[in-house]
């Protein structure tokens, strides 16, 4: 059996309960205060970054003769607002304008639509509901939605089902005899949506070739043919200057380019002064908790200097005592600034969840994911281990080259 | 084994500058028991802390096992302690949050070449009379068994020089007498012991004694130590210890 720095450590931290526990919660109070403003921003930058990728597309191509059948009882405004799913139509285009449109500059992303069918599904739900074939590789506007991610790709044979069809994520779906399985559930959109049965694009086609699916006076579908193309433009660039560009190859009586008439600039203007004020108010409690976790660090080096002197009788270097001195503030440090994390995150899902938050700040927040709880914690953890390191520094260095024989001297001083 | 040559050490104040420790020269062989009496302020802690490099003389020359020490580093000096010298001092100085197996044990953390099987902590605290209290913590222990604990401890990197600075200060009469006698039968298993105390009852246990007064080292005659090196009285208490 051989001492080890580990039970040496312990003991010093044992040594005085009192003082090192006041040290711990100026370390969790810095984590704390740190890490609940991280969990609030991010919180509330993933909520509108969830916000602004379920507003859909910015454009959506259409056949020239689309015209948009809403079913009764829908608010025609909202529906036109957010550019998620295209109407059911038979106008149709061919899906080669996305290899054309997606070159065009000012475009970030396009994906096909296609409308198969509008069926009545008994099972599944009172009103009719929609076919719709998506591409999931391409698709940006429908899979945000879902009320869960996926834990695997969609696809074939699998669909997603909008908010209002029955069925259960894993369970079969049964589209005129043809089965299916549920492999998401959408959130509610209070749009067709929530009526909306997405397959694959190459499942539509092969359902939409199926006897019974199409009525017959539809035109049939032919694979390549989509409903619409939806357009999303890359930051920055211009909404209607794209529009433009998007029609400018193709003839007005074969497609036409439906623009959404809203911006989500205001939005991101909002959280743009975040940041900043979260920084000033970290800054502010850093300021404030430093001199005093120097203090602390300060008549703690001060404190232990017999000790110190007796360690350093039996042989301790000066780097020996100068890193038993840092290891003890950094391991106090770390034990206050996961404490901090633990219990800031604890208030803010006991206070989201009451809706005081919301009530408080008038926005809302999301809980972030687990992986995002660890990340947001990263930088509290960073800043106390610094301010733990930086507050010891000068008392670590202090009681190194401390001279051994006054320091044992200093006894009952 | 110790070689202390017109070693000085003066401390300055605001108005004057104060000689603890005044041109003293004296040799120190192995195995022997020195005692150095001496009242507060007569400068004989001064003198061990320099004897092991605890803090630097001011003026002239020590040497350890031929090595001078107020010639080396800092580091080099700490690690000369961690295997050539242990300490006692006056108040145990034990660590109070680990127990006393774990205090004696505390040296061999600084000594990479640790020499003791790892049974040897606690085959000296058999030798101390404190197996039993192995496991107690410092708390729990009387001034005598701290002293045990201490001693054990100053031991437990085999150190070729055993310093004790005031160890029975802080003892009742019979513990001082029980920690005399360890001491006594320490060196005569072959340790080298140098021994301040105020207490001249003392003497009858050290096989050489020096006097200390105003930082000059005395000869029990009233002889100032000369600029050469002092022989050392031959105690005639060696009768009694035999």
């Amino acid at each position: 059996m051989k001492m080890n720095i580990i039970t040496l450590l312990t003991a010093s931290i044992r040594n005085k309960p009192g003082r090192n526990l006041a040290t711990i919660f100026c370390f969790a109070f810095i984590a704390a205060n740190i890490f609940f403003l991280q969990l609030l921003f991010s919180g509330t930058v993933l909520n509108v970054d969830q916000g602004i990728s379920r507003m859909g597309a910015d454009h959506i191509i259409v056949g020239a003769q689309y015209t948009a059948h809403l079913r009764i009882g829908e608010n025609p405004p909202e529906n036109t607002m957010a550019l998620v799913k295209v109407e059911p139509s038979s106008a149709r285009i061919k899906a080669d304008v996305m290899g054309v449109v997606g070159k065009i500059p000012g475009v970030s992303n396009v994906s096909p639509q296609l409308y198969v069918s509008t069926l009545d599904l008994p099972a599944v739900s009172p009103e009719p509901v929609d076919l719709f074939g998506i591409d999931p590789a391409t698709d940006f506007t429908i899979q945000p939605w879902l009320q869960t991610p996926p834990d695997h790709p969609f696809g074939p044979g699998e669909v997603l089902v909008g908010s209002e069809l029955s069925g259960k994520v894993g369970s079969q779906i049964d589209i005129q005899g043809h089965l299916y399985t549920i492999a998401g559930r959408l959130d509610p959109t209070k749009s067709s949506v929530d009526y909306t049965v997405f397959l694959n694009m190459d499942d539509a086609y092969a359902i939409a070739s199926a006897k019974g699916i199409v009525p017959p006076s539809a035109p049939q579908i032919s694979p390549g043919d989509v409903n619409a193309v939806l357009v999303r433009i890359a930051q920055g660039a211009d909404s209607g200057m794209v529009k433009s560009r998007i029609q400018q190859p193709f003839s007005y009586s074969y497609v036409k380019v439906i623009q959404r008439h809203f911006s989500l600039d205001p939005a991101s203007q909002e959280i743009k002064g975040l940041p900043g004020l979260l920084g000033v108010i970290s800054t502010f409690v850093v300021v404030a908790a430093f001199p005093l976790i120097a203090l602390i660090a300060a008549m703690v080096a001060h404190e232990r200097q017999r000790e110190i002197g007796l360690l350093r009788s039996m042989g301790a270097k000066r780097k020996a005592i100068f890193l038993l001195v840092m290891s003890e503030s950094l391991v106090l440090a770390t034990i206050g600034s996961i404490i901090g994390v633990c219990v800031s995150l604890v208030a803010f899902l006991l206070l989201n969840t009451m809706g005081l938050l919301q009530t408080t700040f008038q926005v809302s927040f999301r809980t972030p994911a687990l992986y995002e709880i660890v990340a947001t914690s990263c930088p509290a953890l960073i800043v106390v281990i610094a301010i733990g390191s930086i507050s010891s520094l000068w008392p670590a260095y202090w009681s190194s080259r401390m001279n051994p024989y006054d320091a044992i001297r200093g006894e009952g001083k | 084994m110790i070689e202390i040559i017109g070693v000085t050490k003066s401390f300055s104040t605001d108005c004057s500058e104060v000689r603890a420790v005044d041109d003293v020269h004296f040799t120190v062989n192995r195995g022997e028991f020195v005692l150095i009496l001496g009242r507060s302020g007569s400068g004989k802690s001064t003198l061990l802390g320099m004897l092991s490099g605890l803090t630097r003389p001011t003026a002239g020359t020590i040497l350890l096992n031929g090595m001078d020490i107020s010639e080396l580093s800092d580091d080099a000096i700490s690690e000369l302690r961690a295997k050539e010298i242990g300490f006692v001092f006056q108040l145990s100085g034990l660590i109070l949050t680990i127990n006393a197996l774990e205090n004696v044990m505390l040296p061999t953390l600084f000594c990479p070449d640790y020499p003791g099987s790892d049974s040897r902590a606690a085959d000296l605290l058999t030798k101390v009379g404190m197996s039993e209290r192995a496991c107690a913590y410092p708390s729990t222990l009387s001034s005598g068994e701290m002293k045990r604990v201490a001693i054990a401890r100053a031991l437990v990197n085999a150190p070729s020089l055993l310093i004790a600075d005031e160890p029975t200060g802080d003892l009742d009469e019979a513990t001082e007498q029980e920690i005399m006698e360890l001491f006594r039968q320490l060196n005569r298993e072959g340790t080298t012991i140098m021994m301040v105390t105020h207490n001249s009852d003392l003497i009858r246990y050290a096989t050489h004694t020096y006097r200390m007064t105003q930082g000059n080292l005395i000869k029990s005659d009233g002889a100032l130590s000369p600029r050469l090196t002092l022989e050392p009285r031959t105690n005639v208490n060696d009768k009694v210890s035999s």
